[in-house]
């Protein structure tokens, strides 16, 4: 076996290593940022290893990788093939875009495909990286320091479990020192081996880390001798104490689904439709009764009421005064089977096409789809009529009326498991309230005021023997709108107040105003959940316990004492829903409806921030590493690639500047207003020789003269070479 | 041609101990077309380097001693009345020559050091409407005491600029001072000098100094520094392009000197504080500071940018 096949070899096996080990970092970045695709992302790792072992011309080795990265992101974000027409044409819009964004400095503009793109440059960076250290540094340590630092920071802060992964990295990294030691020895000592002899030489290292990991494995482990310091550094940067359970993460929208509540999910901006209305609104979809302790589910059929368009709507809820109805235009932008409700809905007005277009209210939800001849149909633009109740101050707080048993029965329903902390809690929080209206008052605000936070990440789902209120209310404080209401109807529930839970979407953002109305644009984001509470006298109340939201209710203050000036008062009771933090509404959706795969690979790039920031600080750190050694590894970098150009085919100036670049590097940098000629004795005294000298002549000559003469190529090309190789050795 | 001044300089050294740097740029300031102002306390030499350059080369040498009495005409000459022919007849004083030392050139008044310094830089003398040209090589060698001393003229600033260089003798080391003693008895003294290089020698060194090649980027060097020196806070006046021209002018006669046929950053570098140093006016605070020009100039060379490519205009 001659030497050149033998170097290729052993080169093979350890790029083989390198893919392993890279294989360890790609895994839980694409687990924890939900990535798909790991399969071709590996396939690029190894062909740009494959690129590296070959040495194949850069020119071609750029053509390769380039195309691929071409072939994918068209392949998974333009589903086209890239070599087509159309794939052309997609990947020069994203890549105009994107750079239009990067000019303006718009990184949010920045979309996923682009990204993507990034993200490939970067595994070919460390891919060169690793090829540098291999061949050039023949050390591998810091790119081993690295991955362990890596996969144990991500191991200890995230959901990543990390723990086969380290002891991989170390088996791998180890080896990989070992036979790189060996390697280092070998350049140095200047001498030739084979196979045999190496492998003698190997052996034992391998052996002596193969015995170490097997009585490490086997070994009894001590426990943790310090207090893990997680929880301490979790609160100290604001992260609760949310147990997370692998419940998996769901993505934000309407869904139908509510039997399991709980977990984290991501925001999805997808515009579900466009409202055209006087001010912002709540948009009632569904209601549901039973509360079964880990979710909603209905509690039977109440039949179905049919309603024509234009017919006034026989609805739970009350409504306000005819004169002060308003019309709201919907255009939906996203096939859903319902039509949403304001509330105070009176009709839905649709155009002259749809005149035999029916609606179905189910009894038991109130969720209205429309029909058409008997089949469910998606409604894409109509108009609802509403006037929004006004709720008089003094009947919400007089009650009189006794609660019809069916309703009672109906909206009182608790899970037998309900632990009786939380009925105790829903009575301390009521205790000096005397009204139905007031207790439920109480309980809205109660969140507001004892330790509770709204979030949608690492949020916890409830264990087999878990209630997922008493989770929420008395362990993790920490959750989203779906928390916050099925929270509150549970508490109105348990003293004794009617109360049911609601969903729809929050009022959305307004992206237009003229005049008179407004057009809100709502989203999947705005997808929300609430509670309603029977209050004697007044029928069904909307009440927003979720931190951050707000829902405006009518409240008429009649009462006569307290308002001498003026007869009657209507204000709303809540500010005006706020902008701000409406940004956050979301709820999750349990079912992947048309869970858009592609879309979404990079999606979740943007959760996950101690991911990212473990990854950033990385890069800082390899950064600032090869920084301080640049002394170290940049002059052999330069001196690779200059002695690899040929000494006699380029000119002479440029070889003798590219000497003084790598003297720089080395640190012998040429003073402000130093000569050449007085650089040059610098450097032939430090170096002992007079090479340099020798050169600079030369290249005065070259620079200075007139005619530059002859200039003895053979003779400069030694000195040259003798000085690049002390400058590298 | 290049051991001719050798020639020189080893001639010079016979009977100047030491000095070889000075013996060197007065050198530099012959074969410029230029002339020197050697500068010193009294006793130093300062006489004796130009009377060794002088003997060194076979030229027509005069000495002017200046004394505050001393007349224009006396420098230049005077026409005299001739019974004979019945005219005026001009008889040249002893500027024209080709190597003058003019001593003590700050003991007399301004109107005849006025009238030394036109010549000079004319290479003419002009009486009574008669203007005689001055045969080259033309090269007048001043000394003078520092101005501090008592009964001088001090130079005004402008009529320095006509010298190429100003050079400082100093006083020579301990053990040149106790060679200077050792040869005071010795065979060698300034009577035994013979010269080394004819006149047509001189004037085709001369030539060939002017042939010397200066590249653009070199030129922008000089210029650079040039252009530093009137940006500087302590520096009342900058120097002017004449004295951009007459770096280059002595940086060629340098480089000559080295046996190189182009100039480099070095000479020029090297030449600055000679050529530059008399040209630059100090403002009177920085001058009560105790700064001088020479270290001024270091500063600018410390900071000047050599060129290490060939020009490219941009």
């Amino acid at each position: 076996m001659n030497k050149n096949s033998f170097k290729k070899t052993e080169l093979a096996l350890y790029y083989l290593v390198v893919f392993f080990i890279l294989r360890e970092w790609l895994i839980p970045i694409m687990e924890l940022t939900g990535t798909g695709y790991m399969e071709y992302i590996l396939l690029f790792i190894a062909v740009s290893l494959v690129i590296s072992l070959f040495r194949i011309h850069f020119i071609l080795s750029w053509l390769i990788k380039g195309l691929f990265i071409a072939w994918f992101i068209a392949f998974v974000y333009g589903q086209v093939w890239a070599f087509s027409a159309e794939g052309i044409q997609f990947l020069a819009n994203d890549l105009i875009r994107n750079l239009y964004s990067l000019m303006h400095g718009d990184w949010i503009g920045i979309t996923d495909p682009f990204r993507t793109l990034l993200f490939f440059i970067l595994i070919w960076m460390l891919i060169y990286l690793t090829h540098y250290w291999i061949t050039v540094r023949m050390n591998i340590f810091y790119f081993l320091a690295l991955t362990v630092f890596f996969v144990a920071a991500l191991d200890t802060f995230t959901d990543y479990d990390g723990s086969f992964a380290i002891v991989r990295i170390m088996l791998l990294g180890l080896v990989m020192i070992a036979s790189l030691f060996l390697k280092r020895l070998v350049h140095h000592s200047n001498v030739q081996i084979k196979w045999p002899t190496y492998i003698k030489m190997i052996l034992p290292s391998i052996g002596l880390i193969v015995i170490v990991m097997v009585i490490a494995f086997f070994l009894p482990k001590a426990a943790p001798q310090w207090p893990d310091p997680m929880p301490y550094i979790k609160s100290a940067t604001g992260q609760g104490q949310a147990e997370v359970d692998e419940g998996g993460i769901a993505k934000v929208g309407y869904g139908e689904n509510d039997t399991r509540l709980g977990g984290s999910f991501v925001a999805d901006d997808t515009v579900v439709f466009l409202a055209e209305v006087q001010s912002k609104q709540y948009w009632r979809i569904e209601t549901k009764d039973i509360y079964t302790s880990k979710g909603w589910e209905n509690s039977g059929n109440y039949g179905d009421m049919v309603i024509q368009p234009e017919e006034n709507i026989v609805h739970s809820l009350p409504v306000g005064p005819k004169e002060n109805s308003k019309t709201a235009a919907i255009q939906m932008l996203y096939e859903h089977d319902f039509v949403v409700q304001p509330y105070g809905l009176q009709s839905y007005h649709l155009d002259e096409e749809y005149s035999n277009l029916q609606f179905l209210m189910n009894g038991s939800t109130e969720k209205i789809k429309p029909y058409l001849d008997g089949n469910e149909v998606f409604l894409m633009d109509y108009q609802v009529e509403y006037s929004k109740p006004e709720y008089s101050y003094s009947t919400l707080k007089n009650p009189t009326e006794q609660i019809d048993p069916a309703i009672k029965e109906r909206y009182l329903q608790l899970p037998d498991t309900l632990p009786a902390r939380v009925r105790e809690l829903a009575a301390d929080i009521v205790e000096d309230k005397q009204t139905p209206y007031d207790q439920a008052r109480a309980i809205e605000l109660y969140f507001r005021q004892n330790g509770f936070r709204y979030d949608t990440d690492n949020i916890a789902v409830p264990a087999e023997n878990q209630d997922y209120v008493d989770q929420f209310l008395f362990e993790t404080k920490v959750g989203y709108c779906d928390n916050f209401s099925t929270s509150m109807v549970v508490l109105l529930r348990s003293i004794g107040i009617p109360a049911r839970w609601v969903k729809g979407f929050a009022g959305g953002d307004m992206i237009d105003n003229n005049g008179a109305t407004s057009t809100y644009q709502v989203t999947n984001n705005d997808a929300h959940s609430w509670v309603e509470a029977y209050i004697p006298n007044v029928g069904w109340v909307n009440f927003e316990p979720t931190i951050g939201f707000n829902n405006s209710r009518a409240i008429d203050y009649d009462l006569p004492t307290d308002t001498p000036e003026e007869d009657e008062l209507t204000i709303d009771e809540d500010t005006k829903p706020d902008e701000v933090v409406e940004e956050n509404e979301k709820r999750p959706q349990s079912t992947g409806q048309n869970s858009n795969i592609f879309g979404n690979v990079f999606a979740r790039f943007t959760k996950n921030k101690v991911v990212w920031l473990i990854v950033a600080l990385l890069i800082a750190s390899v950064g600032g590493i090869l920084y301080k050694t640049r002394r170290r590894w940049l002059p052999n970098v330069y001196g690779m690639l200059y002695k690899r150009k040929s000494f006699m085919e380029t000119p002479f100036e440029t070889s003798y500047l590219r000497l003084l670049k790598l003297l720089e590097v080395k640190g012998f940098k040429r003073k402000k207003g130093q000569t050449l000629e007085s650089y040059a004795l610098e450097i032939d005294r430090y170096f002992e020789t007079v090479h340099m000298t020798k050169l600079t002549k030369c290249y005065e000559r070259v620079i200075y003269a007139k005619n530059a003469e002859n200039i003895d190529m053979a003779l400069m090309k030694e000195s040259w070479e003798y000085l690049i190789n002390q400058v590298i050795g | 041609m290049q051991n001719k001044i050798a020639l020189i300089i080893e001639n010079i050294e016979k009977v100047m101990i030491g000095k070889r740097e000075v013996a060197e740029l007065s050198i530099v300031a012959l074969l410029a077309e230029g002339h020197v102002l050697l500068e010193d306390v009294p006793g130093v030499g300062k006489t004796m380097m130009v009377k060794a350059l002088a003997k060194s080369v076979s030229a027509d040498f005069k000495r002017i001693q200046f004394t505050p009495d001393l007349l224009p005409s006396d420098v230049l000459g005077v026409s005299i009345y001739n019974p004979k022919t019945l005219q005026f007849e001009f008889r040249p004083g002893p500027i024209v020559g080709n190597i003058i030392l003019a001593d003590e050139i700050n003991r007399t008044s301004p109107k005849t050091q006025s009238a030394l310094l036109e010549s000079m830089e004319e290479a003419t003398v002009t009486i009574e409407g008669e203007t005689l040209q001055i045969t080259k090589p033309f090269f007048v060698m001043a000394t003078q005491n520092p101005i501090e001393y008592e009964g001088t003229y001090p130079l005004p600033e402008a009529q320095l600029d006509r010298f190429l260089l100003k050079i400082r003798m100093g006083y020579p080391s301990a053990q040149d001072e106790v060679e200077v003693l050792r040869r005071v008895f010795s065979s060698e003294r300034m009577g035994d000098l013979s010269p080394v290089i004819s006149l047509e020698e001189l004037l085709d060194l001369q030539e060939e100094v002017r042939n010397v090649y200066v590249e653009d980027s070199v030129k922008s060097y000089i210029v650079q520094l040039a252009r530093a020196t009137r940006n500087v806070s302590e520096v009342y006046l900058g120097v002017s392009p004449r004295a951009s021209i007459a770096l280059m002018r002595a940086s060629q006669a340098y480089a000559k000197m080295q046996d190189r046929d182009y100039v480099k950053p070095d000479d020029v570098q090297y030449l600055a504080p000679f050529v530059f140093g008399h040209r630059i006016i100090l403002k009177p605070e920085a001058r009560y500071e105790g700064i001088t020009t020479e270290e001024i100039l270091n500063r600018i060379i410390d900071k000047s940018i050599i060129p290490i490519k060939r020009y490219a205009e941009s």
